[in-house]
C-alpha cells in the first residue's frame, strides 16, 4: 500500500467519525465530511510538496 | 423549548453510557437507540485499531523496562491515547500482544503509520464517547 493511499484511508476513517459527532443533519454530516476529507487530503499534499523541495 | 425523551434519564444512567461508550466504541450510541452512528463508530474505531496493529504499530503502557525514571512520563500521553480504544487496549494489555516495538518491527515502512493509527483509533473514540454522554444528558439530539 502506497503512503498516499494510507493518507486518503486515514482521512476517510478520521472524516466519518468527525462528520458523525459534529453535524446532525445527513445533509450537513455529508458536507462537514467531505470538507474534512479534502482538507486533510489536500493539506497533506500540499506538505509533501513543500518537504519535497526543502533539502532535508 | 424543545422536549427531549431523554430527560428522565438519571445521573447514573448518563455516566453509565458514557462508561460503555469508552469500554466499546459505539456502544454509548447502541444503548441510545442510535444504531447506525454507533455502527460506524464502532467500525471505524476497530477497524483503525485493526489496520494499525497490521501495519506493524504497537501500543504503548507504562510498564516497559526500557522506559526509566522521568522518561517513563513521555510514555504517558500516547498511553493516555492508546488507552480510549476501551475493551480493545484491554485485552491487548491482558494477552500481551500489540506491545511489541523491537527493531524488528520499527525497520517495516509502516510502523509509523501503525502507530498513529492506533493512537487516532483511542482519541477517535474519546471523542464518540463525549458525543454519546451529550446526548444522554439532552445537550444534542
Amino acid at each position: 500500500m502506497t503512503h498516499l493511499l494510507v493518507m486518503i484511508l486515514f482521512a476517510a476513517l478520521v472524516s466519518v467519525v468527525f462528520c458523525l459527532i459534529a453535524k446532525d443533519t445527513l445533509k450537513d454530516r455529508l458536507l462537514y465530511g467531505l470538507k474534512v476529507f479534502a482538507e486533510f487530503v489536500g493539506i497533506g499534499l500540499a506538505l509533501a510538496w513543500i518537504l519535497y523541495f526543502l533539502p532535508l | 423549548m424543545a422536549e427531549t425523551k431523554d430527560k428522565a434519564r438519571t445521573a447514573a444512567d448518563v455516566w453509565l453510557i458514557g462508561a460503555a461508550a469508552w469500554a466499546f466504541p459505539g456502544a454509548g450510541h447502541y444503548l441510545q437507540g442510535k444504531w447506525l452512528r454507533g455502527l460506524l463508530i464502532t467500525l471505524v474505531v476497530c477497524g483503525m485499531f485493526a489496520i494499525g496493529l497490521a501495519f506493524g504499530g504497537h501500543l504503548f503502557g507504562l510498564g516497559g523496562k526500557e522506559a526509566l525514571g522521568a522518561s517513563k512520563l513521555l510514555q504517558l500521553p500516547p498511553t493516555i491515547a492508546n488507552l480510549g480504544t476501551g475493551i480493545l487496549y484491554l485485552v491487548c494489555w491482558a494477552s500481551n500482544s500489540g506491545f511489541n516495538d523491537s527493531a524488528e518491527y520499527a525497520k517495516l515502512a509502516t510502523f509509523e503509520y501503525g502507530n498513529t493509527f492506533l493512537l487516532v483509533a483511542g482519541l477517535l473514540n474519546y471523542l464518540a464517547m463525549l458525543d454519546a454522554f451529550d446526548i444522554a444528558v439532552g445537550r444534542k439530539p
